[in-house]
């Protein structure tokens, strides 16, 4: 089910209404959100369910055992158990094909040809979320930072709550699971943050994303046609599709979530306006990056074990990071690419001694920031670089407009987008607590108000980015 | 949930629903006088144009984009008019000719894409063009409520007929793109000298694409052309369906399934396909894409079907 669809605009107050009639008991209320969510995620495809119900019970159990084992090596056996076992399904879903091509591709470069391996495999939706969400919650308890869970059905709501289930934001058992083992309270402070925040997702989604979208998908299309100038645009535009479409994704989950009295982590803090890229990593997909920091980067070592370490290690996981998001030697490099200039920032402030940039390292963030987006977009590694040379080669001829009222639409909403974030940078308010400054009468005008700017202007993209990954 | 902030919860949504079902009748009306007086423009303008021109025109031509920029309706009769608009099919087309008048003697040219007709995801989604006059006008209305595509918010908010053409529709009420009075509803294709290596880079690469054994009949189509077969039956109209010319199209068997059709259901039809594949295979101006002329491909095309329909003459 999606967040932009009929479909939950009906199943969302059927939940929040019966979920608050059986407020007396939080046990009841999580038997409720479990089914409700697996009703959501069924709604796609009944048969992934056993998948994340396989998981559930496998990290439900792995997760008891790490913690009853006695010394550290039994401990990491189990931990293994999960490892194994979560990234192996991760592996056989999402990347056998992608090796299992790469292999072949290899072996005919060598005058060995190999029959096709691959397999009629369908992606199930969130997999890489909850794997990982399920996997820092078997590391944590590993490390002894958080108890196992001893609630089957709370720990299976802690899996699949609906809210986060297919995009995120990955929420970590030390935040989500006492919360759901726990009461919940809705107070009026919730549900203003949370309207408020649900219908700016949406705004962000349908309105701004979806219209940039009708425009970046006809020039990335026929991306041969197109000069230089077109492409640059189109990419630009690109940039802000993929930001509006997932952060207003994750203000959708988080807004929801709130109703129902959970409070999720914050997943983007405008990350464009970043100085420099690691700044940008602490603001774009939080919930990632912060995973990745936590259990890829400091597991490698970090920055413990002298620069060049620092430095392999940096590479290492922004290139993991990028195949996290696909099977496609395009996310590769994009992961690539920040990992470098990530490498190349650190280096910089060591050797002239300085914690950032000035304000020129606005540009220079969003400009490798889009050259890396290049890489994300394209449908395949020839298609990507062949953008890459048309901009290098500056070609700046006229712009392709494609449909003009489509693109003035465009237009029109990203200005918007834009000045609503430029006013939550300045006032330092996040999104999250914004909607705690009205009144209800003025809460209700400006809801009204987006409700009338979506039927005017939405889009009928049908999909989130972020739900291929 | 304590009583407090259930109170708020239920203010908060009265107010929502109320102030935006209230703000969305006063925007809805407003709308409805700024979009009647706009005349120039693809969304609302020619549709109102139609609307107009309708009941008297002698000649109608009917269709997507290749209509508009294919037929050059004023060639045949000075009192014609192309209503062919960017990225409409059939449903569109079908349910515009369902609102003609019955006894007026009118020449309908309706353009067929072939490869819509056997296109398995075509829906007829583009009626939703006409939203615009949802509940204004009757036959749009009843075409809209029998395609199912009217959404039960489309009943509740009824700004949601003006999706994506506020902006059109303020630029073209406050400065027309067009004089009306002299538009006759055909867009003409100009080339200019730096977009003419590009259509020339396109086309000499043009790839056909592998044709297919399947040539499943659209069922969605195929009801929307026996609606307009039913208004030919009890109407004094002369009906043409035609398909113009396309840069490169070898697959033929879907151009004769549709012939076939056409011939069963005694409906005229002439498919063009490859008119200047066979005739001016290497000259590139007639052409602005791959699948629409140019104002000189347009020009010749349209002498063409005077040439071969004598009553367009």
């Amino acid at each position: 089910m999606l967040f932009n669809s009929t479909e939950y605009l009906i199943f969302l107050p059927i939940v929040f209404i019966l979920y608050w009639l059986l407020k007396s008991s939080y046990k009841n209320q999580n038997v409720l959100l479990l089914i409700s969510s697996y009703v959501f995620y069924g709604w796609w495809d009944y048969r992934f369910l056993s998948l994340i119900i396989f998981s559930s019970f496998l990290d439900y159990y792995v997760g008891q055992k790490i913690e009853a084992a006695i010394g550290q090596q039994n401990k990491k056996h189990w931990l293994l158990v999960s490892l194994c076992s979560n990234l192996g399904l991760l592996a056989i879903f999402k990347y056998y094909n992608f090796f299992a091509d790469s292999f072949a591709s290899t072996m005919s470069t060598v005058g060995w040809e190999v029959n096709d391996l691959t397999l009629n495999i369908i992606l199930p939706v969130g997999i890489s979320f909850y794997t990982f969400q399920t996997l820092s919650y078997s590391i944590d308890i590993y490390r002894g930072q958080i108890k196992a869970s001893k609630d089957i059905v709370g720990f299976f709501t802690f899996v699949s709550l609906f809210p986060q289930l297919v995009a995120g934001p990955i929420e970590r058992a030390s935040n989500l699971i006492p919360q759901i083992e726990n009461k919940r309270i809705l107070n009026t402070n919730l549900i203003k943050t949370g309207v408020f925040q649900i219908f700016v997702g949406l705004f962000r989604k349908v309105a701004i994303a979806d219209n940039l979208g009708v425009y970046v998908d006809a020039v990335y299309g026929n991306y041969e046609v197109h000069n230089g100038t077109t492409l640059m645009l189109a990419t630009v535009f690109y940039a802000f599709q993929i930001y509006f479409d997932f952060s207003g994704y994750s203000d959708i989950a988080i807004g929801s979530a709130k109703l129902f009295g959970f409070k999720f982590n914050r997943n983007f803090n405008l990350p464009y306006f970043s100085k420099t890229l690691t700044e940008f990593w602490r603001r774009w997909h939080m919930s990632l990056s912060f995973w990745l920091r936590d259990y890829l980067y400091i597991s490698l070592g970090g920055n413990r074990k002298g620069i060049a370490i620092t430095y392999r290690n940096l590479l290492l996981t922004m290139l993991i990071g990028g195949l996290w998001h696909g099977s496609s030697w395009n996310f590769v490099i994009w992961g690539g690419i920040h990992g470098l200039f990530l490498s190349l920032e650190k280096y910089t402030f060591s050797l002239f001694k300085i914690k950032t940039f000035n304000a020129f390292g606005y540009i220079y963030t969003f400009i490798v920031v889009i050259i890396a987006w290049i890489f994300f977009r394209a449908p395949d590694l020839e298609s990507a670089s062949t953008i890459v040379a048309t901009l290098f080669s500056f070609d700046f001829g006229s712009l392709f407009l494609g449909d003009i009222n489509k693109f003035v639409n465009a237009i029109f909403l990203l200005i918007i987008g834009l000045f609503i974030d430029l006013r939550l940078f300045k006032s330092k308010i996040s999104l999250e607590e914004y909607g705690a400054r009205f009144s209800v009468v003025r809460l209700s005008i400006l809801v009204s108000i987006l409700i009338l700017i979506l039927c005017l202007f939405y889009s009928t993209t049908e999909n989130f980015i972020y739900f291929q990954f | 949930m304590e009583q407090k902030t259930l109170k708020q919860l239920v203010k908060l949504t009265i107010l929502i629903i109320v102030i935006s079902y209230v703000v969305d009748k006063i925007l809805f009306f407003s709308l409805n006088t700024i979009s009647d007086n706009v005349m120039s423009g693809q969304a609302i303008g020619k549709l109102n144009q139609f609307l107009t021109v309708k009941d008297s025109a002698d000649v109608l031509v009917f269709g997507n984009s290749r209509a508009n920029h294919h037929i050059i309706a004023d060639q045949f009769n000075d009192n014609a008019f192309n209503m062919g608009v960017n990225g409409v099919g059939i449903a569109y087309s079908s349910t515009l000719i369902n609102s003609l008048p019955k006894d007026k003697e009118q020449i309908i040219i309706v353009h067929i894409d072939t490869k819509n007709f056997f296109n398995d995801d075509y829906d007829g989604s583009d009626i939703g063009g006409l939203r615009s006059k949802y509940n204004r006008n009757e036959e749009i209305t009843e075409a809209l409520d029998a395609s199912g595509r009217v959404s039960f918010l489309q009943n509740i908010y009824y700004s949601i007929n003006y999706n994506g053409s506020l902006i059109g529709i303020l630029k073209n009420y406050i400065k027309p793109k067009y004089d009306y009075k002299t538009y006759k509803g055909f867009d003409p294709l100009v080339v200019n000298e730096s977009q003419s290596a590009a259509r020339d880079y396109t086309l000499r690469n043009d790839i056909a694409e592998n044709c297919t054994d399947s040539h499943k009949v659209n069922q969605v189509a195929l009801n929307y052309l026996m609606k307009i077969k039913a208004v030919k039956e009890k109407s004094k109209k002369n009906f043409i369906f035609v398909t113009s010319p396309i840069h490169n199209d070898p697959c033929d068997e879907d151009n004769k399934i549709l012939n076939g059709i056409m011939s069963e259901h005694k409906l005229s039809y002439r498919d063009y396909s490859n008119l200047y594949k066979t005739t001016q295979p290497d000259d590139m101006s007639l052409w602005k894409d791959k699948t629409h002329l140019s104002n000189l491909g347009a020009e010749k095309f349209t002498m063409y079907l005077r040439e071969e329909f004598l009553f367009l003459r």
